[in-house]
């Protein structure tokens, strides 16, 4: 574990890394919430905040969803703020970054060490972003109108664990060839 | 023998007693039901599917607040479901409905909850006793079915019969509500009350998740297709053109809002019974009545009041339950449907 933590601490003490890693974060957690439905349209403009409803931050309303507290609006955007809604995109969001960081760093590091043009390190940034879409799935396919998605509706409660588990393998993978190819193993 | 009669006439006293609280909260229901049922408890059973959300994932208001109409920020072509019972107007927004799906109220010292499924576009009223209904995230043919907090029976909106659990087989209590904008609604009860966006829970009322109705877009479009399998498919019209209609012991009968727009008045007889059901120009809705006298009711004597339709030969009709639902989601309960699109012009 040693190494896979010392690797970690490598890259963010890369400051394009570290700017890297927060834009992935920052775009994949606003994204979860959008397709989530906590962030949506239908905002009358201007700068509005209620919180009316804490004492339903722990109740759930489906698989991995929780109620929201209150409601942030700005302009023509609403967020229904969810606080463990927003830990959780904001964690999934990070474990993306973390994959897409080291993908792009296992993708450069063959050639500054003369291993020639390998692509395996890219090939890593597919699952993370497969993993990272599968939370939503169902609600892209019931926007597209596919008769599939009421199928799939049957399958949400596995989407996000399996999106964790696809985001924490592949980081693994990742950070061990990382290791590996610097030595640190 | 004495201690076996104490024993077993305690203990009988001891589980009148217990199902006694059951017997009391269930709501009030009708065994066997007045509507069909087109197909057997077990394929309905079969044809369950869950909608995403889990059990009240989808909240039930409970503790529904009023405003006065002057004070509601509607707009006159916004869609209302509204309630007329005892005397007493109310109407609830569609877009705070499309979030809830039930309102578990009280109406003139009734209990009653006001259901709405954004799935199948039906609203309907039953009625609930001591209990409450809640949303079960589970759906049949795109339908809300509701359960009973009181038995946990499970209630599929339209067919409004049981298909699960202690009640399964009862039917419900229905009474009228009435699917129409706000403008209509207020024009014809202008001491109407509104159903406020305090409903206890943080939704984005701005917004409704499927589509609109105003200009009708998304899954509310007539060519736009369902999300969920149906038990029966029927493609003489597109998926989800609004019918009205209609349920008796002999079967179920849809109109087509065009006919009945067209007609004013149209008379169906199915097995021996005859219908009557009349178009609300203001509200654009049926009126349905059972007509065993077979009077003939003229449009033009009719008058549509906060009361309902009033004229010659309406006091010989029996009002019977009658609702807006999309043709796919109709067809799909009721396969033997009788179908009404106007009279064949010779």
């Amino acid at each position: 574990m040693r190494p896979l933590a010392r690797i970690i601490l490598k890259m963010l003490s890369r400051p394009t890394m570290v700017l890297a890693m927060s834009g992935v974060m920052l775009l994949y957690t606003l994204l979860y919430l959008w397709l989530t439905g906590d962030i949506a349209g239908g905002g009358a403009g201007g700068w509005h905040t209620t919180f009316p409803a804490w004492e339903r931050v722990f109740q759930s309303r489906g698989p991995f969803q929780f109620e929201p507290v209150g409601l942030i609006s700005l302009g023509a955007l609403v967020w229904t703020f969810s606080p463990i809604n927003t830990l959780m995109a904001a964690g999934m969001g990070l474990l993306v970054g973390l994959n897409v960081v080291a993908g792009w760093w296992l993708w450069r590091s063959p050639r500054q060490c003369g291993l020639g043009g390998s692509s395996t390190g890219l090939l890593a940034l597919v699952p993370a972003f497969l993993a990272g879409g599968a939370c939503c799935a169902p609600l892209i396919l019931i926007w597209l109108g596919l008769p599939i998605a009421g199928a799939l509706a049957g399958v949400t409660p596995l989407l996000v664990p399996v999106a964790l588990l696809l985001l924490v393998v592949g980081l693994w993978f990742s950070l061990q060839r990382l290791a590996r190819e610097s030595g640190l193993s | 023998m004495t201690p076996y009669i104490l024993r077993y006439s305690s203990l009988s006293i001891v589980l009148s007693l217990v199902s006694m609280p059951l017997a009391t909260a269930s709501p009030p229901g009708q065994h066997p039901p007045e509507v069909p049922v087109a197909h057997a408890m077990a394929s309905f059973r079969d044809a369950v599917r869950s909608g995403g959300p889990g059990k009240d994932g989808i909240p039930s208001i409970d503790r529904p607040r009023f405003q006065s109409a002057d004070q509601a920020t509607l707009n006159d072509g916004d869609k209302v479901i509204g309630v007329y019972h005892r005397g007493q107007a109310r109407a609830y927004p569609q877009r705070i409905l499309v979030w809830h799906e039930i309102v578990n109220d009280e109406l003139g010292g009734d209990a009653l909850s006001i259901t709405y499924c954004p799935l199948t576009g039906t609203a309907l009223g039953f009625k609930r006793g001591e209990t409450e209904f809640g949303v079960s995230g589970k759906l049949v043919n795109s339908n809300l079915i509701m359960y009973d907090r009181a038995t946990d029976s499970e209630w599929p909106q339209i067919l409004g019969v049981a298909i699960d659990g202690p009640l399964a087989n009862q039917g419900l209590e229905e009474f009228r509500v009435f699917w129409t904008t706000w403008g209509a609604w207020k024009t014809r009860h202008p001491e109407t009350e509104v159903l406020t966006e305090e409903t206890g829970f943080v939704r984005n009322y701005r917004r409704d998740p499927y589509g609109s109705y105003n200009p009708v877009t998304g899954y509310y479009a007539p060519d736009s297709r369902r999300l969920f399998p149906v038990m029966q498919s029927d493609d003489r019209f597109p998926p989800k053109t609004v019918i009205f209609g209609v349920r008796g012991p002999e079967g179920a009968l849809a109109i087509t809002r065009k006919a009945l727009r067209n007609e004013g008045v149209v008379d169906v007889t199915l097995g021996e019974r005859r219908y009557t059901i009349i178009h609300d120009s203001q509200l654009d809705t049926g009126w349905a009545f059972h007509n065993p006298e077979e009077v003939h009711i003229r449009s033009a004597e009719l008058e549509f009041t906060a009361d309902g339709v009033t004229g010659p030969g309406i006091a010989s009709l029996e009002a019977v339950n009658g609702f807006e639902a999309m043709w796919f989601a109709w067809a799909a309960f009721y396969p033997d449907t009788y179908l009404y699109e106007g009279q064949e012009v010779p």
